[in-house]
């Protein structure tokens, strides 16, 4: 190493690293320099000696007493290390004034964490609600086929009884119209009747007419005396029901079928006549 | 008054009985310097939990390392004081800390803290207060800076905007004028 002369070793003490030193502010480099000097030069060892002093001094006197749990949750975490059961006393030396203790200002927490629960529970709440409004609707569609398929069943009850109703009466009688010229051969319809109960049904089911376009329709007719009695209308669909009530007549020498403008016409067109029968 | 009395040992007794591994050591260190060590800790962390959780990582880095430290490189305090302040400084710049105290304000922190603490007024330091108080504000204000805020002096000049050359002077002086009243 160098040798330094005492006016060297005195700049040296006086560019501040000696300071720098001891608040720990030096590079590795700097450090090993300032140790070397100061096992060299006597002057350098006194110098820090007095730096050291005085920081401790003024660290001291800037003091800040810790908590008092905090002794023993220090020396216990380190002597966890030592294998034993010994513990080390949360007391110590109580000061023999009397000093009131004030109570420590603590930040108050609570209601930031109350809010943070409160946020949270709302967004479950909502999640909860949005779950429930789904199966709401999902129960609601449901009633709603349910009650249109029961609907559907009603419907089809009463048509079953309807017709029940005029398969079990003695008093009905069935005729087959039978085709005129005018329809195409095999066409036919069954007209059942009940003069005591004045009423008409034809059998949809095993009516076998051409299908009717949307500007007419077929129109069922009874002659009394050759004078003809609207009956009413009806389409000769692939989808129609089973059996279809017309309106009613006591009397009947005959029933016959003709095509009309849609909705009916008050006299029956003859040249139309599709088919006919006769008792 | 407690049965138990605060441990206070030589500073050779001290580091013999740390260097042996001795229990008493690990205590009496403890009551000599953890007000010290707290002081300049909680000036640099403010939180009080982390600054406790920062003194306890320093003891025991303090009895874990201890084989590194020996009389030759100084005095026991400015060993310790050191450690301290770098795991302070480590806490504070750590992502987990900077986030957690996004919202605090420093100024309110100092206020905060006298209000919460007791200084300990040690009857032997008595009256230093004023002789510090003779220290000229900027010799103040940089003791402040590099002792007790962490600030490497370089950082600090950056900081006053001053030059690197003038603040060593500064710090010097500063000490100095402590030395002057300590002696």
């Amino acid at each position: 190493m160098k040798v330094w002369k005492v006016e060297d070793i005195s700049a040296y003490i006086e560019s501040g690293i000696l300071e720098l030193y001891v608040l720990g502010d030096v590079s590795p480099e700097e450090k090993l320099q300032v140790e070397a000097m100061a096992a060299k030069h006597p002057a350098i060892k006194a110098e820090l000696g007095e730096i050291e002093r005085s920081m401790e001094v003024y660290a001291e006197e800037n003091a800040i007493e810790p908590a008092e749990h905090l002794r023993s949750r220090v020396l216990n975490s380190i002597l966890t290390n030592f294998a034993d059961d010994r513990t080390f006393e949360t007391e110590r030396i109580e000061p023999k004034d009397k000093v009131i203790a004030l109570p420590a200002q603590r930040t108050n927490n609570f209601y930031k964490y109350a809010f943070a629960a409160c946020l949270a529970l709302l967004m479950a709440s909502i999640v909860v609600l949005i779950s429930m409004y789904n199966k709401l609707q999902d129960s609601n569609n449901t009633i709603a086929a349910l009650q249109s398929d029961k609907q559907h069943f009603a419907n089809t009850v009463s048509l079953k009884e309807g017709e029940l109703e005029v398969l079990q009466d003695a008093s009905f009688k069935f005729l087959k119209l039978q085709a005129t010229p005018k329809a195409p051969t095999g066409s036919h319809i069954t007209v059942a009747w009940s003069p005591s109960k004045k009423k008409v049904w034809i059998d949809m089911k095993s009516l076998k007419m051409p299908e009717n376009d949307k500007e007419h329709q077929y129109q069922l007719w009874a002659l009394v005396g050759g004078k003809p009695i609207d009956l009413g209308v009806f389409d000769a669909n692939a989808d129609t029901a089973d059996m279809k009530e017309m309106k009613s007549t006591a009397l009947a020498d005959a029933f016959a079928v003709t095509l009309e403008p849609k909705g009916g016409s008050p006299t029956p067109t003859m040249d139309e006549m599709m088919v006919v029968g006769k008792f | 008054m407690s049965k138990k009395r605060k441990i206070s040992l030589s500073e050779e007794e001290l580091v013999r009985a740390l260097q042996n591994r001795e229990k008493i050591a690990i205590e009496a260190l403890y009551d000599m310097y953890s007000s010290s060590l707290y002081g300049v800790i909680s000036r640099i962390v403010i939180d009080e939990a982390t600054a406790e959780d920062v003194l306890q990582e320093t003891f025991v880095k303090i009895w874990h390392s201890f084989s590194g430290y020996s009389t030759e490189k100084g005095r026991l305090f400015t060993w310790m004081v050191n450690i301290a302040r770098n795991l302070a400084i480590d806490k504070i710049r750590s992502k987990d800390f900077k986030n957690q105290n996004k919202n605090q304000e420093l100024e309110n922190n100092v206020t905060f803290i006298d209000e919460q603490r007791n200084t300990v007024y040690n009857p032997e330091l008595l009256g230093i207060k004023e002789l510090v108080a003779t220290l000229k504000p900027e010799q103040k204000l940089i003791l402040e800076l590099v002792y007790f805020k962490g600030y490497t002096h370089v950082e600090a000049a950056d900081e006053l905007g001053i030059p690197l050359g003038t603040i060593k002077t500064r710090l010097r002086m500063a000490i100095l004028e402590l030395r002057k009243h300590f002696n």
